[in-house]
């Protein structure tokens, strides 16, 4: 045991300087949102292409909104193109998004399945940033795949447990909240504020076990990382003991992120473009609150990393090595002698 | 007060009801007696009366209006618990003599009857023979005593907590015309018919409560029992309806214009509410206005807003001189919440409440002429609305600054309309509607086809047709073949044709520009010329031909105008009659063709695809495409990084 046992702003400083001292990851996370955004923005593109073709709609489409247009496209699209609604202006589209994940609405299912794409390929590379984060040094391109790769069928194996629980919160338990108990709640009542206090509730009565497994499973890939276990079972028992024994640190540390996560949201909230906005502009600033979400995404890994590092190691310490390739024989073969 | 500003009858005053009821909240009854003074105003012989049970609707789940609301999928009874349910019975219904003494007694003989669809276990319309007949101009009074168990509220009328909203609440005469009686059975889809009259109705709720009604409060008695008897009167109206709870907080506003008669306006409102009252007055004092400029007068003395109870679902709905609005409790200016229904409702007081078309068969003339009025209010005096869009279980609204609402097409609610175009026509009696059509058919189809008139004819034209359809029809029962020939009367012309492909019919409506073409302007060939037949290729560079191929892609005919732009400015129109399936237009001039419409001032607001009644030589289409697929692009990647949360 450490002798100086990290405290949790320290970890939450420490941890947002290993991500600034390691901008390829917040450039890659960002990267693999555009990456797989990309296939369906193309899609999208030319299904209002084709939808426009030499109308002088696109005319005012250019200039600003041509509302009247776009309800005629959404009565006529499918597909991914039916997720084309006003929500995606500005902050709305926060709002939409967030209010979608905590009502578990329903997404097109073109929009599901690349979800699910992004959210596989997160967890392919989140075996590379823990181990980068971890490590708080340079690993190279080629450290940071091997990890990638040396952990993603052990996160593949957390993700059948992650799975199962998700499934339970988002399957099972989320619709007893909000579909049994919010209505049985509710059903006599006669003051809209009531409800309304009901329901938000019912959204901490369903964040809070979310959270819990939430922070669980991120210990669990960091203990993983940080100590190269292979067992995931052991892992999440592993992450269960560090949480148990220091909750108010692990709580703490995770409100102080949720905190900067907000921070980010209210400064997106402020400065979102609103739809009459320049493109170069628009998509800038939308870009923009994308890499601050990335970093606060990053953000949570390192500082939880610190904190377990500060606390049952010492910075920096990864069990693992990093692998170093020997090099080829034709190298061998030409270089000094 | 009087009841009316005037109290000349401006009515047949045929049907009066002479009301006593009370409120039990402990057993949520109702127990009532009444006395119905009806006098024969059509012109053949009454051998029977038809009498609306309407509470009946909620019985059961056999009833003719839950059968309705299940072909949609909607079974708001599902899991109903027993007090849920609701109904009317009659206990005794008497005709009395001309003394006033009981004649024969009709309730052994009231029977349930079910001539709209035969539905045996529907016993919302009622029917007894009268052992003497009432002759043309005879008179008839009837004494039925009932009680009334108030349903859940989820549809109009019941309860929830402490809030009743109280109509179809009493026994009912139909509507005696020239051929007999008019009464329907309860559906889902449509509203009432019913003749004018007095109501003299005389409420006992528990003392403290807050009551509102039809007409004007004549006394507030308290009966020394811990409750109080609040009276209300007034003529010329067609029904009565009241709301009692003791939460309602009151305000009162007047009306006044000048020269027009003061309004009284009392809005009951929910405590949550309070900081929306100014919006409700606002609202309906801009309707009273408007509506008044355009249309006429509104005669009566007081104006009865309720606002309902969460979740009471009796929201948006008009009695005479009383209606329900509806609002969330966030509510942001510039959301139309609560102006829209507020606007809506004070307008029915025109649009079914004076002209009292039956709404059981021509809906549209109630509700599409008044959200066809509503929209022109909304716009006139309360832009810009932008699109709101609720989040987090529907409690959070989110406001579009970038999206104003138009009048034309979103106030009309063409997006709706698009959804299901061709289900049914207007025409069709409202009660035989597919029970999803009718609010595509009674209000957003008729509302566009109103605009679509107004562009032909301009608003002053419209203004003039509604104004004598008003001045003509009001306080009587008017027909939609009635409202067609103050059309055809006013603007001079014969709709017969635009009633056939916009009313009657269920066509949809799409005209499209198919193709545009601008070339020099020359032969390129075989020519006659002194040497015989040679191939030449003849063109200066200094005129053009273009052509314009347009389609009717839909059955739906409509005559529409072909409107061409050169590179000079110049512009180029012709008329097409739109009837065949398609037409080509051409052009010689100094310019080339920059652009082709069809239907260019968009008179034809039924079109289902406008996006294609325009054609550029120079398109930005992938312009738009990619500057809205990028912003749609954030979107996504926010969605990402909002689901990462779980990996």
């Amino acid at each position: 045991m450490s002798e100086h046992r990290i405290g949790v702003i320290a970890a939450f400083i420490d941890g947002l300087m290993r991500v600034k001292r390691a901008p390829w990851l917040v450039v890659g996370t960002w990267a693999s949102t555009l990456v797989m955004a990309l296939p369906l923005t193309i899609v999208m593109q030319e299904q209002i292409a084709a939808h426009l073709q030499s109308s002088m709609a696109a005319a005012a489409a250019v200039r600003g909104i041509n509302y009247d247009w776009w309800n005629e496209f959404l009565s006529q699209t499918s597909g991914a193109g039916a997720s084309f609604v006003p929500a995606i202006l500005g902050f709305a589209a926060v709002m939409q998004n967030v209010s979608g994940f905590v009502d578990g609405s329903d997404l097109p299912s073109m929009i599901s399945l690349t979800v699910i794409m992004f959210l596989v390929l997160s967890l392919f590379l989140s075996g590379g940033i823990l181990d980068r984060l971890a490590r708080d040094h340079r690993v190279g391109a080629a450290g940071f795949f091997s990890a990638c790769g040396t952990y993603f069928l052990r996160f593949l194996r957390l993700g059948v447990a992650m799975g199962v629980v998700y499934w339970a919160l988002f399957g099972r338990y989320h619709p007893w909240l909000f579909d049994d108990l919010y209505p049985a709640l509710t059903q006599d009542l006669t003051v809209e504020r009531t409800a309304f206090l009901i329901r938000a509730g019912l959204y901490i009565a369903f964040a809070l076990p979310l959270c819990f497994f939430n922070m669980l499973f991120d210990y669990t890939k960091v203990r993983a990382v940080v100590e190269d276990r292979r067992s995931m079972i052991a892992a999440i028992a592993a992450a269960w003991r560090f949480i148990r024994r220091q909750p108010s640190a692990v709580v703490a540390l995770y409100l102080l992120d949720a905190l900067l996560l907000l921070g980010v949201i209210g400064v997106y909230y402020a400065i979102a473009p609103p739809a009459a906005a320049p493109d170069a502009w628009a998509f800038s600033a939308g870009q923009l609150y994308i890499v601050l979400r990335v970093t606060v995404r990053l953000q949570f890994a390192a500082s939880q990393t610190a904190l377990f590092q500060g606390r049952l190691a010492h910075a920096g310490y990864v069990a693992r090595p990093v692998p170093k390739w020997p090099d080829s024989p034709a190298a061998a073969a030409i270089g000094p002698q | 007060m009087p009841a009316l500003h005037t109290q000349a009858a401006v009515s047949a005053r045929n049907a009066n009801y002479d009301i006593d009821v009370t409120l039990d909240p402990a057993t949520r009854t109702l127990t009532g007696r009444e006395v119905i003074s009806w006098r024969n105003i059509g012109a053949i012989p009454a051998y029977s009366i038809r009498l609306h049970l309407y509470w009946n609707a909620f019985r059961n789940t056999n009833s003719t209006w839950l059968r309705q609301r299940k072909l949609v999928g909607d079974n708001p009874f599902g899991a109903s618990r027993p007090d849920d349910f609701g109904y009317t019975h009659v206990t005794r219904i008497v005709r009395l003599n001309d003394d006033g003494s009981d004649g024969s007694d009709l309730t052994q003989d009231l029977r349930f009857i079910s001539p709209d669809d035969q539905n045996t276990d529907d016993r919302s319309l009622a029917a007894a023979t009268l052992v003497d007949a009432v002759p043309p101009g005879g008179t008839m009074r009837l004494r039925v005593e009932w009680t009334g168990k108030f349903p859940r509220n989820f549809d109009r009328t019941g309860v929830i907590g402490n809030y009743y909203f109280v109509s179809q609440w009493f026994p009912k005469l139909g509507v005696f015309e020239a051929g007999g009686w008019t009464a329907h059975q309860f559906f889902a889809n449509a509203e009432f018919f019913s003749d004018f009259g007095r109501y003299d109705v005389r409420m006992t709720v528990p003392d403290g409560w807050v009551v509102g009604a039809t007409g004007v409060e004549q006394s507030r008695t308290p009966l020394g029992n811990g409750q109080t008897t609040h009276r209300y009167a007034q003529d010329d109206v067609h029904d009565f309806a009241w709301a009692a709870s003791p939460d309602f907080i009151e305000r009162r506003e007047v009306f006044q214009a000048p020269g027009r008669p003061q309004v009284q306006m009392r809005l009951l409102l929910q405590p949550e509410h309070a900081h929306l009252a100014e919006r409700h007055f606002t609202a309906a004092a801009a309707t009273l206005k408007y509506y008044g400029d355009w249309y006429g007068a509104y005669p009566y003395p007081t104006l009865t807003i309720v606002d309902p109870a969460y979740q009471s679902d009796s929201g948006g709905m008009e009695y005479p001189t009383i209606f329900t609005a509806g609002t969330p409790w966030l509510s942001p200016r510039g959301s139309g919440e609560p102006e829209y229904v507020v606007i809506h409702e004070t307008g029915h007081q025109w649009w079914y409440g004076m002209v009292a078309n039956n709404e059981v068969t021509h809906a549209w003339l109630d509700e599409g002429i008044n959200q066809y009025s509503d929209a022109r209010v909304q716009d006139a005096a309360f832009q810009p609305i932008h699109l709101t869009q609720r989040f987090f279980g529907g409690f959070i609204p989110w406001l579009y600054r970038d999206i104003v609402l138009s009048r034309a097409t979103d106030l009309n609610w063409l997006s709706t309309y698009r959804r299901n175009p061709d289900r049914d026509s207007i025409s069709t009696p409202t009660a035989a509607l597919w029970p999803g059509s009718h609010q595509n058919m009674s209000y957003h189809k008729a509302a566009l086809m109103l605009h679509t008139l107004e562009r032909m004819h301009t608003w002053e034209v419209m203004q003039r047709v509604l104004s004598v359809y008003f001045t003509r029809w009001k306080f009587k029962h008017p027909r939609s073949e009635d409202f067609f020939a103050v059309l055809d009367e006013v603007t001079g012309k014969d709709h017969q044709w635009f009633v056939e492909q916009v009313f009657q019919s269920s066509n949809t409506f799409d005209y499209a520009i198919d193709r545009l073409t601008t070339e020099p302007l020359g032969a390129r060939g075989l020519v006659e010329s002194a040497d015989g037949l040679t191939f030449q290729e003849s063109s200066d560079g200094t005129q053009f031909r273009t052509t314009v191929i347009v389609r009717r892609l839909e059955a739906g005919q409509f005559p529409v105008d072909v409107l061409v732009t050169f590179e000079n400015g110049e512009q180029a129109r012709e008329r097409w009659d739109g009837r065949g399936r398609w037409a080509v237009f051409s052009f010689d001039r100094a310019a080339k063709a920059v652009s082709a419409q069809i239907d260019p001032e968009r008179v034809l607001l039924l079109d289902m695809n406008y996006t294609n009644n325009s054609r550029t030589l120079a398109p930005e289409a992938d312009a738009a495409a990619t500057k809205w697929s990028l912003r749609w692009m954030v979107w996504l990647q926010d969605l990402f990084m909002t689901w990462a949360f779980v990996v």
